[in-house]
């Protein structure tokens, strides 16, 4: 009987207690900065080298590029593709960490949810243009460079 | 309104006894819908959660969307089913959960039917749902189904039994199985209430009622994390809202008749109180009870049925039936004493 | 006149509230005792161990997440550790340090979902609120450290991926004394409760020798009374350091199973407040090649994961992914007792006896 009474006593002094739920659609989730979310991309910096379609893990990456329309550059190769497949992506952060000039970025955006699958396929304009909320560190080597040198 | 009942019945008199009808279920309903809500509310607060509160304004209107989201649903039959037994069962269940709520005197003037054997009546109409229950388990053609409806047909058919007998405590008390009678008999302060002589009775009653009901610790039937949701599993939309509405209005009704038996129904604790109107005071205690059995739910965990038996017919029977015995003794010394 | 009866066969699952996932047992039973239990399982299986022989070492990783996905940080690590062994890389001391922490606090969080599920498929349901509601603390701890709530993919083969963030140990340090406040509310609201205590008392017994010979692991083990923890046994990582104990109970039965569980909620807080007091400097990461290619050879790797002994068994043919990769995972051994227990019981027990052995579908199918 005592345990009994004991339990109904947490419960009734709870009642008074600070509520924990979230606010989550009135007010936005704020992610911690590290948060793994949809990815950024961006075409200029891309140097075409497929490293992250090699990584992922799940393949969910794919790339083309094409010769640079402006004769003059340096660079030969532009991206002229670059397809995320949102169904299979599993957030792992592997493209992101490889990428040499961090084209890709993670965002803290997390909300994917959609109607029918083909919404999840995000073609280039689409990740170029989910452009909030970038995450601040992406390449963990090329974070300590900039911060100047290793530890 | 009682008189009404003994004239001779006219036309006139059925429509009016009919209308009466209407608006207590229109009542009832509007009661059940906001006790899912508070159920749902105060169980939100317990468990550090704020509840429903999307739907209006604090999420008053959800229950009511769910009402209706469960009416528009398609009604869906299993094809192996017993099709008019299946459609037959919910209906069984619900009619006698709404018919005992006539008994309950809510306050001195308001009551629906002033019968003599109030207390027999209550208990032998809600005897009736089990069958609409077992029905619906066995008609539903699936093996949870039958297997939950079976273990309702035993909860509730052996708690009925410690449920009238320790009943039997308060109507030896008051000399009468008239609901009002009963009442009558509890009037003055709060420690005429039957709760206090007879609190073997009451704890009695109250643990057999809320297995009657269904209700957590006890709510073996439809235990959901063993039988995924026992009797009513192939019920969908309405049929399923039926059998809901039956827990829910059988949750009012016992409430009811709690306070009816064991807090001295529309009394006020003490006379001076008087001139606050009986109704609020059936109602105060009435959402104590309610509030006590949400509260419950809240916390325990569930019996299982080997312990469920053998609480009801090894600790609850004699402990009822001793009750009986104990009262009657007591009383005849009283009046011995008394001359 | 002899009443004709007859057995029914049951299909619990594979969708089912108390299987905690895709799992399927047909039981014969007779009224509600059950006279046969045959567990079925693969539905959840992903070949997990196949698809890694096609991926290189570090893709690898994110795929452990998945198997155990309540315990993913040990998961991580039992691979990682199987690498670094046939690499013979030496990790650096505050990679180790960070790794012990969040297993630890990856232990707590895994005994809370399996506290709150427990009490949940007992029929009660607050405990499950409040048990989600502090394990929602540490899961954020965990989305501040490495950016994701469930599959976190921290650990690396050299060290861990990222450096605690500014004011995240001291974090980890106010845990502490609060998960020991709770827990005491834990023991209010659940382990005094006499109807709780009905239920699981007794219930699913078995003794040592039958625990040793089904290979059982963790607290199903221990509840047998062997005293058997790797993390003692068997030191890995840094737990040479830190003091705590290994709780046994001898009962054998749910109920010290359960006992258990919370017991080592409370060592592992030990842990915790020692990891966090003696927490180096120093780099994260190794120095390691930007290919894995380890040297020929094979390696068996193993550590406590919450549900018990998890180990990775690692061939490596000298090529970047590894030619066979084989995980013992604790869910699926410790399942293995379950047909011998539920002969004999009721249905509502056999939800009790499932629910103790804690087990995550994930792991279990792979
Ligand atoms: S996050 Fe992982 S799975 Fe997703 S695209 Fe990048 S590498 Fe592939
Ligand atoms: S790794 Fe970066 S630079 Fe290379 S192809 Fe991918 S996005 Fe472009």
């Amino acid at each position: 009987m005592k345990g009994l009474v004991k339990g109904l006593g947490v419960t009734l002094r709870n009642m008074t207690k600070k509520k924990v739920t979230y606010k989550y659609p009135d007010e936005p989730m704020k992610m911690p900065n590290r948060f793994r979310g949809v990815q950024h991309f961006e075409p200029e910096k891309c140097i075409v080298c497929n490293q992250c379609a090699r990584i992922c893990p799940t393949e969910c990456i794919t790339l083309t590029g094409k010769k640079n329309p402006d004769p003059e550059s340096k660079v030969k190769l532009v991206i002229d593709t670059f397809d995320l497949n949102f169904e299979i992506c599993i957030l792992c952060d592997l493209c992101t960490e490889v990428c040499p000039t961090e084209a890709i970025v993670m965002t803290n955006n997390f909300e994917l949810a959609a109607y029918s699958r083909d919404e999840l396929f995000k073609d280039k304009e689409w990740l170029t243009a989910n452009n909030t909320n970038v995450r601040e560190e992406n390449n963990v080597s090329l974070l300590k460079a900039k911060k100047g040198g290793a530890e | 309104m009682g008189e009404l009942l003994t004239r001779p019945l006219t036309w006139g008199s059925f429509l009016t006894f009919f209308l009466m009808a209407v608006v207590l279920l229109l009542i009832i309903l509007f009661m059940v819908t906001y006790a899912i809500y508070a159920e749902r509310k105060i169980l939100g607060y317990m468990q550090s959660r704020i509840g429903p509160n999307r739907t209006g304004k604090f999420g008053l209107l959800q229950t009511p969307a769910d009402v209706l989201k469960l009416l528009i649903k398609e009604d869906v039959i299993p094809e192996k089913a017993d099709r008019p037994l299946f459609k037959l069962a919910p209906v069984i269940a619900f009619v006698p959960s709404f018919v005992v709520l006539a008994t309950i005197p809510y306050s001195e003037h308001m009551y629906f039917a002033d019968l003599d054997i109030g207390v027999l009546y209550y208990v032998a109409l809600s005897g009736l749902t089990v069958i609409g229950i077992v029905l619906g388990g066995w008609a539903s053609n699936n093996k949870y189904a039958l297997i939950g409806g079976m273990r309702s047909a035993a909860q509730l058919v052996s708690y009925a039994i410690p449920l009238v007998i320790s009943a039997v405590g308060v109507v030896l008390m008051s000399g009468t199985m008239n609901l009002r009678g009963i009442v009558e008999g509890q009037a003055g302060w709060f420690w005429n209430w039957n709760f206090i002589p007879q609190i073997l009775a009451f704890v009695v009653f109250v643990i057999s009622a809320i297995a009657e009901l269904n209700r957590t610790p006890f709510d073996l039937p439809e235990a959901e994390s063993e039988l995924v949701a026992g009797y009513h599993v192939e019920y969908s939309g309405f049929r399923f809202a039926f059998f809901m509405l039956t827990e829910y209005v059988y949750m009012i009704a016992m409430s009811a008749l709690i306070t009816t038996l064991f807090f001295g129904g529309w009394h006020a604790p003490a006379p001076f109180l008087e001139f606050i109107p009986g109704f609020i005071w059936f109602l105060l205690k009435f959402c104590g009870v309610f509030f006590f059995i949400i509260w419950l739910r809240g916390t325990m965990p569930r019996i299982r049925i080997d312990q469920l038996m053998s609480l009801g017919w090894r600790v609850l029977l004699p402990l009822s039936l001793g009750n009986i015995f104990v009262t009657a003794i007591v009383m005849e010394i009283v009046k011995a004493i008394n001359g | 006149m002899a009443l004709r009866t007859e057995e029914l066969l049951l299909n619990v699952g594979p969708q089912h509230p108390s299987t905690h996932g895709v799992f399927r047992i047909v039981v014969k039973i007779d009224g509600e005792i059950i006279k046969e239990a045959t567990p079925v399982m693969g539905y959840l299986h992903r070949g997990t161990e196949k698809l890694a022989e096609n991926l290189n070492y570090t893709q690898i990783i994110p795929y452990t997440d998945r198997m155990d996905y309540v315990s993913a940080m040990t998961n991580n690590y039992v691979l990682v550790s199987a690498v670094e062994k046939l690499m013979q890389l030496e990790v650096p001391e505050r990679a180790e340090f960070l790794r012990v922490i969040v297993m630890e606090l990856q232990r707590i969080a895994s005994h809370l979902l399996w506290w709150g599920t427990y009490l949940l498929d007992i029929g009660a349901m607050s405990p499950f609120l409040f048990a989600f509601r502090d394990r929602e603390i540490i899961i954020e701890l965990f989305n501040e450290l490495c950016g994701a709530r469930l599959t976190y993919f921290y650990m690396r083969v050299g060290g861990v991926k990222w450096d605690a963030p500014d004011g995240w140990i001291q974090k980890v340090r106010d845990f502490v004394p609060y998960m020991r406040e709770r827990l005491k509310l834990y023991d209010d609201l659940v382990s005094g409760n006499e109807i709780f205590l009905a239920r699981i008392k007794g219930v699913g017994r078995y003794d040592a020798q039958t625990a040793i010979d089904y290979g059982l692991s963790g607290a199903n083990l221990r509840c047998t009374g062997v005293k058997r923890d790797l993390r003692k046994d068997q030191p890995y990582s840094v737990y040479d350091r830190f003091e705590f104990d290994v709780p046994t109970r001898t009962e054998g039965d749910c109920y010290a199973r359960y006992l258990l569980r919370i017991e080592e909620i409370k060592q592992s807080l030990r842990i915790l407040e020692q990891a966090v007091e003696m927490f180096p400097e120093g780099p994260v990461m190794a120095k390691v090649p930007r290919v894995l290619r380890p040297p020929e050879g094979e390696v068996y790797s193993r550590v406590e994961s919450p549900r018990g002994e998890i180990g990775c068994y690692v061939v490596s043919k000298g090529k970047d992914s590894p030619y066979r990769l084989k995980f013992r995972r604790p869910s699926f051994v410790n399942l293995q007792i379950l047909p011998k227990l539920l002969v004999g019981e009721s249905i509502t027990n056999l939800i009790t006896i499932l629910g103790a052995t804690d087990i995550v579908v994930g792991e279990v199918d792979a």
